[in-house]
């Protein structure tokens, strides 16, 4: 087992309110969910020492501004003016999970105290993947021509092999997409806060990449949420109950041609992630009672189902019937909404939820006796981030 | 003015002789002389085992369909529903493309199905290798 588990703690989370289109700068959305985090946490701005973000634009085809569109390390240093800075850092690989994870060394290695992670996500106006136009260039030249133009579109790929290949069909997934609407309901700073979702409307919704239909896809949105990491000393003195993180793994895959993972990629870029944080925190699959998995595409939450170890290959949505991932079964999943839910704020989100379960702060929608609590942060078949909390060290 | 039409590819010194290739007729993929690993999309190295021992050969043209994405936005150049698919070579490698002469519907594209390339010439440079079903 790992050594230093238990030693970092997830405090204080905070939402900016999610919105449909850019009213405001994104920076705004930031700040507020960065104040919000520090002030859950009891916390002065002037304690906090470190700042870590992953500000990648996920939209494809328009500029990066600061503060606009993407907000990095810089533009949040300016705004706070932090007395007390000492570390920070914004990830490249691995998605937000990877800057959670940095910002847990830091702490380990005594370089900060209290450390903020954000995550501010832009939905820029007009068309959201703004295709390259008449000339594909770099590596698009090898997928631009053939009309190849976003990540769903490469997750639908392996989903309809995955389909094939386990004699499934998309029916299924309606489960996923309903219940996940349900936990949304509970869950008051979600995009889709107030509005439900049936299986007749899921199976009359439009096409947007066979076999993915509208409601196998996140919504795009405008929006930020925060959290503050210290160690569990500390984390103990302030106002929240802390989550403790038990371990975490990591691992990048994809295959280069188009970003379009195989299954064997997705299969082994989760496995490899899942395997660590499964030996560093000692626990197995089995002892989980509560999981929140990535979730920008529905197909990605067989992927982690799948390669994390909660079921067989080929099984997931057979897994996720008869109730198994309601607030009460047997594997309470995506308890926020996932980002099916809450709109796309990638995975903080799914960490944020992760830590309140474990912390018993989720409030309505509290798994009962909740002490495992996994979290799939980022697609296994792009960048597989995992992570463990629990409610006490142990 | 005309309809935007498709993206076309803009060839890279990296690229060159694949483009060269397919406005010849040929699918051209590389080969590492040092691991033997076949490979696609073109690089100057053997992303296997990091070999600059790498040459170009002529492929055969045949492949089956390993899956697809039917898209339902619009997208300059294409008529949706389409499908963008991705196929894989016999020489080992998979490649994206388009499936043309075969209905767009999940009925009629299985997956395994055996392929051949052909070739769509865009203009005087670019010609796009696309797939259509085996005649036999
Ligand atoms: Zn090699």
């Amino acid at each position: 087992m790992w050594e230093n588990r238990c030693k970092i703690v997830v405090s204080g989370v905070g939402y900016s309110k999610v919105s449909r289109m850019a009213d405001i700068p994104l920076a705004a959305h930031a700040l507020e969910a960065v104040k919000g985090a520090v002030a859950d946490s009891g916390l002065e701005m002037s304690d906090i020492d470190g700042l870590a973000t992953y500000p990648e634009l996920p939209a494809t085809g328009h500029a990066e501004i600061d503060g606009i569109s993407v907000v990095s390390v810089n533009c949040m240093m300016a705004m706070l003016k932090l007395p007390n800075l000492t570390w920070h850092i914004q990830v490249g690989t691995t998605n937000i999970g990877g800057a959670v994870q940095q910002a847990t060394n830091a702490l380990l290695a005594g370089v900060c105290k209290y450390a903020v992670v954000w995550r501010a996500m832009h939905n820029p106006r007009g068309t959201y993947q703004n295709l390259p136009g008449a000339q594909a260039a770099g590596a698009t030249q090898f997928t631009a021509p053939y009309g190849f133009g976003g990540p769903g579109q490469g997750m639908a790929v392996a989903y309809t092999r995955w389909l094939e290949k386990n004699n499934q069909t998309r029916d299924k997934m309606a489960t996923l997409a309903v219940t996940q609407r349900k936990h949304t309901q509970h869950n008051p700073h979600a995009y889709f806060h107030g509005t439900p979702l049936t299986r007749e409307d899921y199976f009359a919704s439009r096409m947007v990449a066979h076999p993915f239909c509208l409601f196998d896809c996140d919504i795009p949105v405008q929006g930020a949420v925060a959290i503050v990491l210290t160690t569990a000393d500390r984390g103990r003195d302030l106002k929240p109950k802390p989550a403790y993180l038990a371990g975490y793994g990591q691992r990048l895959h994809f295959e280069t041609a188009g970003r379009i993972g195989s299954l064997s990629s997705y299969m082994e870029g989760g496995s490899s992630s899942a395997k660590l944080t499964w030996e560093r925190s000692g626990f197995t699959p089995k002892d989980v009672d509560v999981a929140q998995i990535y979730d920008g595409f529905s197909a990605s939450v067989i992927y982690g189902l799948e390669s994390y170890g909660f079921c067989k290959e080929g099984e997931a949505l057979d897994f996720i019937q008869d109730g198994r991932i309601e607030l009460d079964g047997d594997l309470p999943l995506n308890t926020f909404g996932g980002s099916l839910g809450t709109g796309r704020i990638h995975g903080l989100w799914h960490i944020i939820e992760g830590a309140l379960q474990a912390s018993g702060r989720a409030g309505s929608r509290q798994v009962k006796d909740a002490n495992v609590s996994f979290v799939g942060a980022s697609a296994p078949i792009v960048t597989g981030t995992t992570f463990i909390f629990v409610s006490e060290p142990y | 003015m005309a309809e935007p039409g498709r993206a076309l590819p803009v060839p890279t010194p990296e690229t060159k002789h694949f483009w060269e290739g397919t406005a010849a007729g040929e699918l051209r993929l590389q080969r590492c002389d040092s691991c033997g690993k076949n490979y696609f999309p073109p690089k100057p190295f053997c992303a296997t085992c990091g070999s600059r021992k790498v040459s170009v050969f002529k492929a055969s043209g045949k492949a089956v369909l390993w899956s697809y994405v039917i898209h339902h936005r619009p997208v300059p150049g294409f008529k949706p529903p389409y499908a963008i698919a991705v196929v894989q070579l016999a020489e080992g490698p998979r490649m994206m493309s388009n499936i043309v002469e075969c209905e767009q519907t999940p009925e009629a594209l299985q997956l395994d199905m055996d392929l051949e390339v052909v070739f769509e010439k865009q203009n005087d440079t670019i010609t796009l290798p696309v797939f259509r079903p085996a005649k036999g």
